[in-house]
């Protein structure tokens, strides 16, 4: 009788055991990121890409993270590129990563486990050049399996975070807002 | 005496006025070259090459673990250090042991070196014409890379985890 009890006790603070100790990871993390950005203008069409932004997201809570470093903004021209860093412009010296903060706030509709492709709303804000908005945008979450891939195209107006170009280079050069598009893969568990 | 002996000497030349015809003349030249100039310039500015990272100088040389704990403990000074105002930031040779081979969202290489014990390591993003010289490599291996530098290590609490120092335009270095 009291083997039986010890039994069940033992079992039954195995069976805790495993529980408290199981690290059930919610958060997707994905280091396989491709942001670029756009400015269409009458003088030249400039483009940029960065391939080094590392996101998060947690499943259970829609907290969406974007890192991006700055520096590793790849331009086709070189002075362009050489332009974009310095303090006229983005100042990556002194603000060496941007970052998203947000929330999807219709986390009820997105299914990261049952293939498909999911409409999220995106909410939260932009931190870059030392100066912090809102982001009110959508995503698309494309489910496949155990591969998540987030999309999103937003329009992020330069003056907004402290660009301007009175001196410098003529502001035909460089449009007043330029079109961001962003495509995160994530594993899940 | 025979005949008239010219004493003129053919080779003289008189001092040139400055006439309206010389003074157009030295104008059209100087602009004619003055816009050669110029347009080379321009021509160059707008095709200046990109930098060539392996072919410059090395500007530091440390251990990963070193470069992590410089930016953990002041990434204000680390930065200021190794981050340049135009972009070109310093070229570094990092020395670590591999910890991860990955590929980015270029199909670039991404080694990641880092010791088991540190809290971060150093990702290394290789090129289109360096990503074949990681096909031999092995986690664990120590090797020794040579790139330039994108951003420094830190811990981010809104990401939850401690990000890598960032260096691209990577190859190995003996």
């Amino acid at each position: 009788m009291k083997l039986n009890t010890v039994k069940k006790i033992i079992l039954g603070a195995a069976f805790i055991g495993i529980f408290a100790f199981t690290q059930v990871s919610d958060k997707l993390t994905s280091n396989k990121t491709h942001v670029k950005f756009f400015s269409k203008t009458t003088a030249e069409n400039i483009e940029a890409n960065n391939y080094k932004a590392v996101s998060t997201i947690d499943t259970k809570t829609g907290d969406v993270v974007f890192s991006i470093p700055m520096q590793s903004f790849g331009f086709e021209k070189a002075l362009m590129q050489k332009h974009f860093n310095t303090s006229k412009f983005l100042d990556t010296k002194k603000y060496p990563k941007a970052k998203l903060i947000a929330k999807i706030t219709n986390l009820s509709a997105i299914k990261f486990d049952t293939d498909g492709d999911y409409k999220a709303d995106v909410k939260g804000t932009l931190e870059m050049h030392g100066k912090t908005n809102a982001v009110n945008e959508k995503a698309n979450i494309n489910v496949k399996g155990k591969t998540i891939t987030v999309t999103s195209d937003i329009k992020i107006t330069l003056a907004d975070y402290g660009i301007a170009f009175e001196n410098g280079k003529p502001s035909t050069n460089i449009a007043k807002s330029v079109d961001v598009s962003t495509t995160a893969i994530y594993q899940n568990n | 005496m025979s005949g008239n002996e010219s004493t003129v000497d053919y080779s003289y030349k008189p001092p040139q006025k400055m006439n309206k015809k010389r003074i157009i003349k030295i104008a059209l030249i100087v602009l004619v070259v003055g816009s050669i100039a110029a347009a080379g310039t321009i021509y160059y500015l707008f095709n200046m090459p990109h930098r060539n990272v392996q072919a410059a100088d090395t500007d530091y040389s440390l251990k990963a673990s070193s470069i992590v704990n410089e930016y953990l403990e002041n990434p204000t000074l680390a930065n200021e250090k190794y981050l340049d105002e135009e972009g070109e930031s310093k070229i570094i040779e990092i020395s670590g042991t591999v910890a991860s081979i990955d590929e980015d969202f270029n199909n670039n290489k991404v080694v990641l070196l880092k010791n088991t014990e540190d809290k971060a390591g150093v990702s290394c993003t290789f090129s289109a014409n360096t990503n074949a010289h990681t096909s031999n490599l092995e986690i664990g291996n120590s090797i020794k890379v040579k790139g330039v530098i994108r951003a420094g290590a830190s811990f981010d609490a809104d990401l939850e985890m401690y990000e890598n120092v960032i260096m691209e335009k990577c190859d190995i270095i003996q």
